[in-house]
């Protein structure tokens, strides 16, 4: 049987602070630009953890760091050449007020990075990481999570999630690591009533009624599986992508990436694992500066299909969670949520 | 989860061995690794490659050109082609660089077995072949194949593995047919493109698997031809030169429509990549 608790949300910092004591929390916090980031929280008392804006950055980074070192090497002479992998580092961690999409997103890097050969630096945080979901009772501007099947409540993925009831949140246990966290700290907690599982009910259909935007995803994945999707969508939007990489690196579940050495003197270095993005002219480029993939319509083809065909067939799901942080940071117009509409009309995109 | 993941993306440092000159473009290494003062056994299967590196260059994709039967050294033959690989030609025997792998699909070795075997190889494209020729030379399974060698190059200095080809040539299991694209006064060769050659040795389409390796316009034009002659989808396999990162089927610079070719390849039937958007098979 499901587990509900409650918390009064003036018990969330004094809650907060009992977890602090044990683990780094990463939280929304409101910093004093007005920006709202996922942030490691140093202050409870004067950090603002902000619920009520979407954070501009998903917790991906945290996971997966746009440049993380996975190797140093050093090479005094040219018959001495060893490599060492650095030593794990992550603080056991917990990550509080993660919305469903990038709750979602997380589950998906887990297939990416630990189905099949296991990602070591990947899975060194994972394993030092909770996950404290917050569902989404007022959607924002640019989501449609409710088209990609990840929000705007979570059933599954989470260790807590809560669930904003007004004055107080109702905790869903997802994993015995969650209840641990509850069991620890008993005096935080009450048990829920019947009331207040309506109450979550009542506020899961009003945010599910909640969407600006009316987004065919559904449409857009049966045409896409036929082979539908007219040429002209694609010659389209490659000619308005400005080949910034935005939309990859606020994207929660864009993995892809590329492999460096940076020289730190003449005889070491490190290599880095750094953020990459399919869309970049050059990320299929050859040594000798041969390109496999057609430039004019090629990149953004792969963007689209890997989230949209690929990984529907590989993974059986999809592997946009309907964020819309990329429809905010596209100046070109490009991003995935044209493309859906795009690719629903049907019509011949003249350029 | 599990908590044996280290490793993955670390290298191992190996010893160059030896050094063979194939041209002014092209440099075969032998290498090992080493665990100490003793060669450590490397196992791989033919078509696959490793990453190597070498310092402050990264790391790149390299197929492996030798015999599997070969466990204490591999050979990489590595072409002129950015800075690694320049670094690369610097290396002198004793010299040290990293190894990740052996990764990716191999040739299917063992469907191979009792069929009539057409390599197909322009340039470096001879590299992963001639670790499938090699292999199959020293498995008694292969001892009754016929086995035809087509291999062009742009010039006769630009031939490279002469010593393979003449031990090839010499020993009667492996028919050779060189080809060069522009001839000088003293060849006495055949001159024009691969597939010119094709007429000379008139493969028979249904007891033949043709393995095919070379420049991108080499390989459209090869299978091009090979279907024409009848052969099935099925009995041409080749083998795609792409950038990659990881080698692990992660990182994606290797992708080709849904497939990565570092994890799904690099060896593909025809069959496999037909329907796909592959500058191989472009018309």
């Amino acid at each position: 049987m499901e587990r509900f608790n409650l918390l009064k949300k003036d018990h969330l910092i004094g809650f907060l602070r009992k977890l602090a004591k044990e683990y780094r929390i990463i939280a929304p916090v409101k910093n004093r630009h007005g920006d709202t980031l996922f942030t490691p929280v140093t202050d409870l008392d004067n950090d603002e953890i902000d619920l009520t804006n979407q954070p501009q950055n998903s917790i991906k980074s945290f996971l997966f760091p746009q440049t993380e070192v996975i190797a140093t090497y050093q090479s005094s002479t040219p018959d001495d050449y060893t490599f060492t992998e650095p030593e794990p580092s992550f603080p056991p961690t917990i990550f509080f007020g993660v919305r469903p999409c990038d709750l979602s997103a997380i589950l998906y890097m887990d297939v990416i990075f630990l189905k099949g050969k296991k990602d070591p630096f990947f899975l060194d945080k994972r394993r030092n990481s909770l996950l404290i979901g917050l569902n989404c009772t007022a959607p924002f501007a640019n989501c449609f999570c409710n088209a990609t099947n990840s929000g705007p409540f979570l059933e599954f993925g989470f260790d807590l999630q809560f669930t904003d009831l007004g004055d107080r949140f109702m905790v869903e246990t997802g994993r015995s690591s969650g209840e641990r966290l509850i069991e620890d700290r008993p005096q935080f907690f009450t048990p829920s009533t019947e009331k207040d599982s309506q109450a979550r009910y009542q506020s899961f259909l009003e945010a599910r009624g909640g969407f600006h935007r009316p987004v065919h995803l559904d449409q857009t994945l049966k045409k896409l599986a036929k082979g539908e999707v007219d040429e002209s969508v694609w010659s389209f939007l490659s000619e308005r992508c400005q080949d910034c990489g935005g939309c990859a690196y606020v994207c929660p579940t864009c993995t892809c990436f590329t492999i460096s050495d940076q020289p730190l003197s003449p005889t070491n270095g490190e290599r880095l694992r750094s953020w990459d993005a399919c869309t970049f002219s050059g990320f299929t480029r050859m040594a000798g500066g041969h390109n496999p993939v057609h430039r004019a319509t090629g990149a953004i083809r792969q963007r689209f299909l890997h989230k949209l065909l690929y990984d529907v067939k590989q993974h059986g799901r999809t592997s946009c969670v309907g964020c819309g942080r990329c429809v905010g940071i596209c100046f070109g117009g490009t991003d995935i949520v044209r493309f859906i509409n795009m690719s629903c009309q049907g019509e011949l995109y003249g350029t | 989860m599990e908590h044996n993941a280290a490793g993955l993306y670390l290298p191992k440092t190996a010893k160059v061995q030896s050094v063979i000159e194939e041209n002014s473009q092209i440099k075969t290494f032998a290498l090992s690794l080493s665990m100490g003062a003793q060669p450590t056994v490397f196992r791989f299967q033919p078509g696959q490659f490793v990453m190597v590196s070498m310092p402050h260059c990264g790391e790149a994709p390299i197929s492996i050109a030798s015999s599997n039967s070969r466990t204490d050294s591999f050979d990489l033959s590595v072409r002129l082609a950015g800075r690694l690989t320049s670094a690369m030609h610097s290396l002198q025997p004793g010299d040290s660089v990293g190894i990740r792998g052996p990764f990716g699909r191999p040739f299917p070795l063992d469907k191979l077995v009792g069929t009539d075997l057409l390599f197909i190889a322009g340039g470096i494209g001879l590299a992963p072949l001639r670790s499938v020729i090699l292999s199959c030379l020293a498995d008694p399974r292969f001892s009754d194949n016929r086995i035809t060698l087509l291999y062009g190059s742009r010039s006769p200095a630009d031939i490279a593995f002469c010593t393979d080809l003449a031990a090839w040539e010499k020993s009667g299991r492996v028919d050779c047919h060189l080809t060069v694209d522009h001839g000088t006064p003293d060849w006495k060769g055949s001159v024009g493109l691969v597939t010119s050659l094709l007429d000379t040795v008139a493969p028979n389409p249904t007891r033949t698997k043709a393995l095919v390796c070379g420049p991108g316009l080499m390989i459209r034009a090869v299978l091009a031809e090979l279907t024409c002659l009848g052969f099935d989808p099925n009995d041409i396999i080749t083998t795609l030169e792409r950038h990659m990162k990881c080698g692990v089927g992660v990182c994606r610079h290797c992708h080709l429509d849904d497939k990565l070719v570092c994890r799904d390849g690099p060896v593909f039937t025809l069959a496999e990549l037909q329907g796909h958007e592959v500058m191989e098979l472009a018309t």
